[in-house]
């Protein structure tokens, strides 16, 4: 009578053993060994004189905060660019990027150089485009002329070889060190810390924010706007009188170069949303979280769920999008370790096709808790 | 998605031409507060767009040779600042520069130059709860302003409310600090901290009565309750006038009720004891509201209409809680502020009982009350099952903005209601309405 309860027992635990235990904890072994030995393989790839411009010692904080959303030339990086290197060394940078990232995450970011290599390829365009009266004017979102004249002169401004690559300490399965990349519309913070791994401070941003490529419609930031809109319509109009500001919000409060600061949170607490809006606010969320590998995105995610309750979620702006387009409404997510905002850039153009977007842990930017021994 | 070097490359959007992520034809000025208990640090970021940085810098280089010098930057932001109204609960604020950082004119002509100013204001002591105002005196076409405060890094110190105009030029933080330390009682004296005290008490006491007066399902559900109070139940149908003395003594018992449920669970709910999300709490209101509407209708639990106030009162009070934890005090200043949050829904929820309860007492022995009772309840009926419609199926509807508007009018509807009651009641019923049974049962 007993016997199959038993085998039954015994196979439950079984399969719950082969699920649960061995593999997240191989992922986590090897996660780290992983990136090191890409960055080691990069920084083996390059010269003597590159690798003294990639690497900076851990505690160089000018370095870490050296990160923008603007075009390079306007706000040089430090590092080495993809423009300096070969072939063989692009694709080992490229491959310590996607070692830190997650598929999705490396995709996002190949997406948004790549919207940037649509940028340029506008850019070059007939110079009559730009003209006075012409849909690239200053009133339209184009570019300035003080640009559009040093662009023309020093080469291109834009492009998906115009991003940095840079390492801040030395890459160990043990000691934290850093790896950052960035240029127009791209920062990532990433700091590495035995098995964690922290992507904070990142800014990710998109112009266009849709275009066709080999027939394909991207959008390189679309999913952070198709979740946070389907989020607020879900929304019960009490919760909406609380998530909708009052105000405009006419850029990202929390940009670059305003490290180590917590604003007052508003909008609606997740306390206050039921079990549906809570896992579509996570599901928000996870458009950043998710960027970096695995095994850190799995810890971030299950840090940021613990704080839910103290989380808040604010809206400003239009609460529809055009069909297939992103929203042009700003939104924030502020929890106890985390920051987001989603910023549409207006500039006279169509802030639908231009956004900015953050990700701190205010409690934990460039990896600061684990890194402080 | 591999990288491709050569794509068929097309722009969707022809609006969506390259441009950049700086400021084209706006003057971002970016403020963020940190409050200390005794002043409070700005540091303001200002962005000119590379289409209006020409007028900025002309601005600014009054004697127009091309350089920002340091006596312009001075005068700069010396406007900067004086251009700025600031106060603290009504008593103006002298901002004091603290430092001032100009990027090079070429980096502003590209719309790329950030000014940077620190400033500080020295707080007079105060009470418990203050309010500062930062306002932008003339607010530039131009401008895109940001303001914000800091959590603040003193634990003592609790922002309650921040509130804005729509573009931000008038921005005022509210927040609650602790004065029971000697420091601020020796520098104040009491006559210092009472108003404070009083004020911060007040708002909450405010934010009380406010939140009944917009809150109309509250009130719904308190109004139908009262319908059939002056009245006694024969069998399954309201029959006469309960009498005066009897009448007012339930009201009485029914409002009490209501408060003593629903203080409970806003107590408990606001102290962080139990937790409930706010959806099902939004449905039990309307069904709550649904089912006095159908005892006004018939008797379903005669006699024991407070107990059913006091139950549902527990839900409400879960509702009202929902308000206080938008507001994210901490525990121990909440304390205080339930009390006063409290003390404003009853404050309120008297008012309302005052100004209706006469005309339910002298309407009540008249044959026109059963037309107010049965209508009052049948509109409440509807009222409530669209709100469940809404709140449970999201099924959009006019419930709210119809009850908002007639609650709006909340003053005149009384008056008229009270205005009717005094007519039937010196009026010989007999005029308007056969008398077929007994009225007066005192």
């Amino acid at each position: 009578m007993q016997f199959p309860w038993i085998r039954l027992a015994c196979g439950v635990a079984a399969v719950a053993l082969i699920c649960l235990s061995p593999i997240p904890a191989q992922e986590q072994r090897t996660a780290t060994p992983k990136i090191v030995a890409a960055a080691n393989t990069f920084l083996s790839t390059l010269d003597a004189k590159q690798r003294q411009s990639v690497l900076f010692a851990f505690n160089d904080n000018a370095q870490r905060a050296r990160w923008s959303n603007l075009p390079t030339m306007a706000v040089p990086r430090a590092g080495i660019s993809l423009k300096d290197m070969n072939g063989g060394q692009r694709s080992a940078a490229m491959a310590l990027v996607a070692s830190v990232l997650s598929p999705r995450g490396f995709e996002k970011v190949q997406q948004i150089m790549e919207g940037d290599e649509v940028n340029k390829s506008t850019d070059q365009g007939p110079p009559g485009r730009r003209g006075s009266g012409g849909p690239g004017g200053p009133g339209n979102g184009g570019p300035p002329p003080a640009f559009a004249r040093r662009g023309a002169g020093n080469g291109p401004i834009f492009g998906r070889d115009l991003y940095y690559i840079s390492i801040l300490g030395t890459p160990s399965e043990k000691d934290p060190w850093m790896l950052q990349f960035g240029g127009h519309h791209l920062a990532l913070n990433i700091t590495i810390a035995g098995e964690r791994g922290v992507l904070t401070p990142t800014l990710t941003g998109a112009q266009p924010a849709l275009y066709t490529i080999d027939g394909k419609t991207v959008r390189p930031l679309g999913q952070e706007s198709d979740k946070a809109l389907a989020l607020l319509s879900a929304l019960d109009e009490n919760q909406r009188k609380n998530a909708i500001l009052s105000y405009q919000l006419a850029d990202l409060v929390l940009g670059p170069g305003q490290d180590g600061k917590t604003i007052q949170p508003e909008g609606l607490k997740a306390s206050g949303m039921n079990e549906r809006q809570r896992a579509m606010l996570l599901d928000v969320i996870s458009e950043w979280a998710n960027i970096i590998h695995q095994s850190a995105a799995t810890a971030r995610m299950a840090e940021i769920k613990a704080g839910l309750d103290d989380t808040w979620f604010a809206w400003s702006g239009p609460t529809t999008a055009a069909p297939g387009k992103n929203i042009t409404a700003y939104y924030r997510i502020q929890g106890p370790n985390l920051v987001i905002e989603y910023a549409p850039q207006g500039l006279g153009g169509d802030p639908a096709m231009h956004v900015h977007t953050m990700y701190r842990d205010p409690t934990n930017d460039y990896g600061r808790k684990f890194a402080a021994k | 998605m591999k990288m491709k070097l050569t794509a068929a490359i097309t722009i969707v959007l022809t609006l969506g031409m390259p441009g950049f992520a700086h400021r084209l034809d706006e003057y971002l000025q970016a403020t963020i507060l940190s409050i200390e208990t005794n002043r409070v640090q700005f540091s303001m970021r200002l962005i000119p767009g590379v289409a209006v940085s020409s007028g900025v810098i002309a601005s600014m280089d009054t004697n127009a040779d091309g350089v920002i010098s340091e006596s312009e930057q001075r005068a700069y932001v010396e406007q900067v600042l004086r251009d700025l109204s600031l106060n603290v609960d009504g008593h103006p604020l002298e901002p004091r520069l603290v430092s001032a950082h100009f990027p090079k004119i070429d980096q502003m002509k590209e719309g790329l130059g950030e000014i940077q100013i620190e400033f500080i204001a020295d707080l007079p002591p105060g009470g418990a709860h203050r309010k500062l105002v930062f306002e932008h005196r003339h607010p530039s076409p131009i401008a895109a302003y940001l303001v914000n405060c800091l959590i603040p890094r003193d634990r003592d110190i609790h922002v309650v409310n921040q509130s804005r105009n729509r573009n931000q030029s008038f921005y005022a933080v509210e927040y609650t600090q602790r004065v029971g330390r000697l420091d601020a009682v020796s520098a104040t004296g009491w006559s210092g901290i009472m108003p404070g005290a009083l004020s911060g008490f007040g708002s909450m006491f405010r934010l009380g009565m406010r939140h009944i007066a917009e809150g109309t399902d509250h009130l719904l559900f308190l109004l139908v309750l009262l319908l059939p109070a002056p009245l006694f139940a024969r069998g399954s149908h309201w029959a006469g006038f309960a009498g005066l003395r009897q009448s007012v003594v339930h009201i009485l018992k029914v409002v009490t009720a209501f408060t003593v449920g629903h203080s409970i669970t806003l107590a408990l709910a606001g102290l962080g004891v139990i937790h409930t999300p706010s959806r099902p709490i939004e449905i039990l209101i309307a069904v709550s509201i649904l089912v006095s509407s159908i005892h006004a209708l018939r008797p379903l639990f005669p006699g024991r209409e407070a107990a059913l106030a006091a139950f549902f009162g527990l839900v409400h009070g879960l509702a009202f809680a929902a308000t206080l934890d938008q507001l994210g005090l901490d525990r121990w200043v909440r304390i205080v502020n339930i009390l006063a949050f409290n003390l404003g829904i009853e404050t309120m929820q008297m008012v309302v009982v005052v100004a209706v309860m006469p005309s339910l007492v002298l309407l009540s022995p008249t044959r026109a009350y059963s037309f107010l009772r049965i209508g009052g309840a049948l509109f409440a009926a509807v009222a409530s099952i669209g709100w469940i419609g809404e709140r449970l199926l999201h099924i959009p509807s006019l419930v709210d903005v119809i009850v908002d508007g007639i609650a709006r009018r909340g003053i005149w509807m009384a008056a008229f209601l009270f205005l009717i009651s005094v007519v039937c009641w010196r009026v010989p019923t007999g005029v308007f309405f056969r008398d077929n049974g007994p009225r007066r049962v005192i």
